[in-house]
């Protein structure tokens, strides 16, 4: 007795120290939380490790003596329960006992759900070890036995025979009563390959089913599933491992030839689709998209606009047996009185130190000629004035300030050629006609009046050259000269600077274009006409034309001041618009409107033309020749 | 080039348009009715039942996660099972503590039992929800969890007594449920006891008993329509 008190004594006593201590763990922290086990050095206490359900209507729970290893004899100690149903309620002792695994096991008619069950174990002397946490309900210890009959099925292969995917289906666990509903379960299946340690998860779900993607063909992986409540958090433990491998299929051949087959079959249909349309493009795209017709004027066919084919236009145009036409093309001709044919004779020598005496005498038989026209110039040009650049153009009919040395029109004249010259050629076109050396050429001066230089082109065509060397200039065109003077003068200019040499004869000869044009300078027209011509643009001083060089002879003696102001004031020079304006062969001129009575005011293609020197008629196109191209043809077809 | 690629493309997309536009619309959901009027779809009382029981298994994972999130918020310390330092304002309701009892209990009581836990708990909700929305930065942890309880359970109980009279109307359930149906029949005199329970014992409280709400339907569901398992 007194032994046994003594130890009785001690060990309350221990415990009472070890507590005042509080360095022991927490009593009875047993299952609803971690077991330390840092402290296995310490004293332990009788506790319980662990309670669990399985279906949610039994329940067990394990205790262990801890390291009181005199209690651990079974019977030693005594495991008590309160079921908190009533105020009244009492403790009462395990209804089963298995001491072989010292676990309590409470059957389906001693468990009660929602009801909160505390756990107390007592030793022979009423020790109580008891623990406020170990209190729990029954439904948050549910931990549910692991899903049985694990199976899987390939479900797909992928093309590239590299991976598979795979369906496994299981079954709940038998315990679980899951078709009445009593326990609603979730599954997680992890996988992982081969032997390594990671284990991959899936989503958690509620069906006994799950597809496991992307597999690799000839690896083996290990496949298991737990479960557990919905809404709860406890997981019961792992099924058993199924062993999912796939080994290499030999892969026949009728898939890749099937695959082969159809990727080639329809890239050759892709193929021979786009040839065919690219070779039936045109029809295609007329069929799909059909042409905007063409401008169409009436009574003229467009085919008469084509190249070489002007002489039936003017013939149209002119009214000749077509309906529909305002015939006035006659009127364009009572003032072409500006065409004139001009010999000079050529048997005189022109040195280059001469040059200026021949073109003294030149030049006065051109004055001599060329007055009258100069006259009938300004007659003319006042007959034109008319419109509301009537003020400008009465200030190039008659005489106003000289013009800029960029504002030159060169009058083309005639002028002797001299015998040692190179060919000459008017144009490329009638090159081949004039290219016997030594030929003068006779250029046919357009000293029309300034109503001809601005409202027409100041150029003229070569008609015919005539056996004595002269050279019929026809109206229309002096697109060649005009074009060519520009350079020439460039030439000229350069040549003005130095002395005149022979060196310079000579670079003129092997420069020489291919004819020579001379400016003539009429003393007092030369001036209208400068000053007519002042309002034409210029052209650009850097225009060259190789090789059409013309040589432009001052008219010296006749007229000093031109030669002197050749820099200062505008000399006679008249530069012709700048080529641009001027395809090189077409006889044509820019159309620049058409007036009310639908007729074509055919204009130079100078914008600072004004085109105020109209003839009064109206309907008169000052144009000579009705040239039209028939591009432009269609910005008039209304 | 250009305009023929265009219209290749314009047929394509106006093919494409047919192919998808020519697909049925989205079903159209039939209107729900109790009397079998023409053109209703008529539910039948397995239907009704499952869509009463995934109310009650929604309701029961709110208050599971409201419970937690409190927990959390509230109170960090360990597990607060046995603090709770009185019953539940509930506990005067007999409930079947266990499958076999709750397999055993005549269909009416079962009714009646889930019916009065259904009502005992709208005014506590409403009330903790009040006492919550002092606490904003619970709600906005909690994402106003407690409105939508106190909102499923009125919702859950109107279903319940849908569900109750389908089976009057079947004949399943005798009529001495309906005496039971009205709310005042509920009001029992502990009906105010909630209102000494802490916040925290009230969720504590309510997890418990909507798993039992949700299993009892379960339970009756399985008894009442004729299953597979049953």
């Amino acid at each position: 007795m007194n032994i046994m008190a003594l130890s009785l004594a001690s060990n309350l006593l221990i415990l009472l120290i070890l507590s005042s201590l509080d360095w022991l763990p927490s009593p009875g922290s047993t299952f609803l939380t971690d077991w330390d086990h840092t402290t296995s050095s310490a004293l332990i206490e009788p506790h319980f490790t662990e309670c669990i359900s399985r279906d949610q209507e039994t329940f067990r729970c394990w205790w262990s003596p801890g390291t009181f290893h005199n209690l651990s004899s079974p019977g030693a100690l005594r495991v008590f329960y309160l079921k908190k149903e009533s105020p009244t309620s009492q403790w009462k002792e395990c209804p089963k006992y298995i001491h072989s695994n010292r676990e309590c096991f409470f059957d389906a008619n001693h468990t009660s759900i929602w009801i909160t069950y505390c756990m107390q174990l007592r030793t022979q002397n009423n020790i109580t070890y008891f623990n406020e946490d170990d209190c729990f309900r029954v439904e948050n210890i549910v931990r549910p036995d692991p899903p049985v009959s694990l199976n899987w099925t390939l479900l797909t292969i992928s093309p590239s025979r590299l991976n598979y995917d795979v369906m496994v289906n299981w079954e709940s666990p038998p315990t679980a009563d899951v078709r009445l509903g009593w326990m609603r379960l979730e599954y997680e299946l992890q996988y992982r390959e081969g032997n390594t340690t990671n284990w991959e998860a899936l989503e958690i779900q509620p069906h006994s089913h799950q597809t496991i993607y992307g597999l690799h063909l000839g690896k083996e992986y290990e496949v298991h599933i737990r479960c557990r409540m919905q809404v709860f958090i406890k997981f019961g433990e792992f099924s058993e491992s199924i062993f999912i491998q796939v080994t290499e299929i030999p892969s026949t051949e009728f898939p890749v030839h099937l695959t082969l087959v159809f990727v080639f079959g329809t890239v050759g249909i892709l193929i021979l689709i786009m040839l065919i349309v690219i070779s039936q493009q045109n029809r295609l795209m007329i069929f799909l998209l059909p042409p905007v017709p063409a401008p169409k004027i009436k009574g003229i066919d467009s085919e008469l606009l084509k190249k070489g084919k002007l002489d039936e236009l003017n013939f149209m145009l002119s009214g000749g047996g077509m309906d529909g036409l305002p015939i006035y093309a006659p009127d364009f001709y009572q003032d072409e009185l500006w065409v004139e044919l001009m010999e000079v004779n050529e048997t005189e020598d022109v040195d280059s130190g001469e040059k200026e005496d021949n073109r003294g005498s030149d030049t006065q038989k051109l004055l001599g000629q060329s007055q009258p026209v100069s006259q009938h110039i300004n007659i003319s040009c006042s007959n034109s004035i008319s419109g509301p650049d009537a003020e400008s153009a009465q200030a190039t009919c008659y005489n106003s300030d000289l013009p800029e040395e960029e504002t030159l029109m060169l009058m083309a004249t005639l002028l002797p050629g001299q015998p040692d010259e190179e060919e000459t050629s008017l144009d490329t076109v009638e090159r081949s006609s004039a290219s016997e050396t030594g030929e003068r050429q006779l250029i046919q001066t357009q000293t029309r009046g300034p109503q001809t230089w601005v409202n027409t082109d100041f150029y003229a065509q070569v008609s015919n050259v005539m056996p004595s060397g002269g050279v019929v200039l026809s109206p229309g065109q002096q697109l060649r000269i005009q074009e060519s003077i520009s350079a020439a003068e460039k030439e000229t200019k350069k040549k003005r600077k130095e002395s005149e040499d022979s060196e310079e004869s000579e670079e003129r000869k092997q420069k020489e274009p291919q004819f020579q044009l001379l400016v003539v300078d009429p003393e007092g027209s030369a001036y209208s006409t400068e000053s007519s011509i002042q309002q034409i643009s210029t052209p650009p001083p850097s225009s060259p034309m190789p090789g059409e060089g013309y040589h432009i002879i001052h008219p010296q003696p006749v007229e000093p001041r031109p030669a002197a102001t050749m820099e200062v004031n505008p000399s006679p020079y008249i530069l012709p618009d700048s080529p641009q304006f001027f395809a090189p062969v077409a006889d044509y001129t820019v159309v620049q409107e058409l007036d009310s009575h639908h007729s074509l005011l055919l204009n130079l293609p100078s914008h600072q033309t004004p085109p105020s020197c109209l003839p009064q008629h109206p309907l008169k196109a000052p144009m000579p020749v009705g040239y039209i191209t028939p591009d432009l043809l269609g910005n008039l077809s209304q | 080039n250009c305009p023929l690629s265009l219209l290749v493309s314009v047929v394509l997309v106006g093919l494409l348009c047919l192919v998808f536009c020519s697909q049925p619309t989205s079903l159209d959901a039939a209107p729900l009715c109790t009397n079998a009027e023409a053109g209703c779809h008529v539910l039948s009382l397995a239907n009704l039942f499952d869509r009463v029981i995934q109310h009650s298994a929604r309701m029961h994972s709110i208050s599971n996660d409201l419970h937690s999130e409190f927990e959390l918020y509230f109170l960090p310390s360990k597990n607060q099972i046995g603090r709770v330092s009185r019953n539940c304002h509930t506990s005067n309701i007999l409930t079947p503590n266990g499958k076999e009892n709750a397999q055993r209990m005549a269909r009416e009581e079962l009714t009646e039992v889930i019916l009065k836990l259904l009502v005992a708990w709208r005014d506590p909700l409403w009330h903790f929800h009040q006492s919550m929305t002092h606490f904003h930065d619970f709600i906005d942890f909690s994402s106003n969890k407690s409105l939508k309880m106190s909102d499923m359970v009125h919702e859950l109980r109107k279903g319940v007594q849908k569900v109750v009279e389908k089976m009057q109307m079947l004949g399943i359930l005798s009529n001495s449920v309906s005496s039971l149906m009205s709310p005042e029949a509920f009001l029992a005199p502990g009906s105010a006891e909630w209102r000494l329970m802490k916040d925290y014992e009230l969720l504590y409280c309510f997890r418990r008993d909507s798993n039992k709400v949700q299993n009892y339907l379960k339970i009756l569901k399985c008894r009442i329509v004729p299953e597979d398992g049953c």
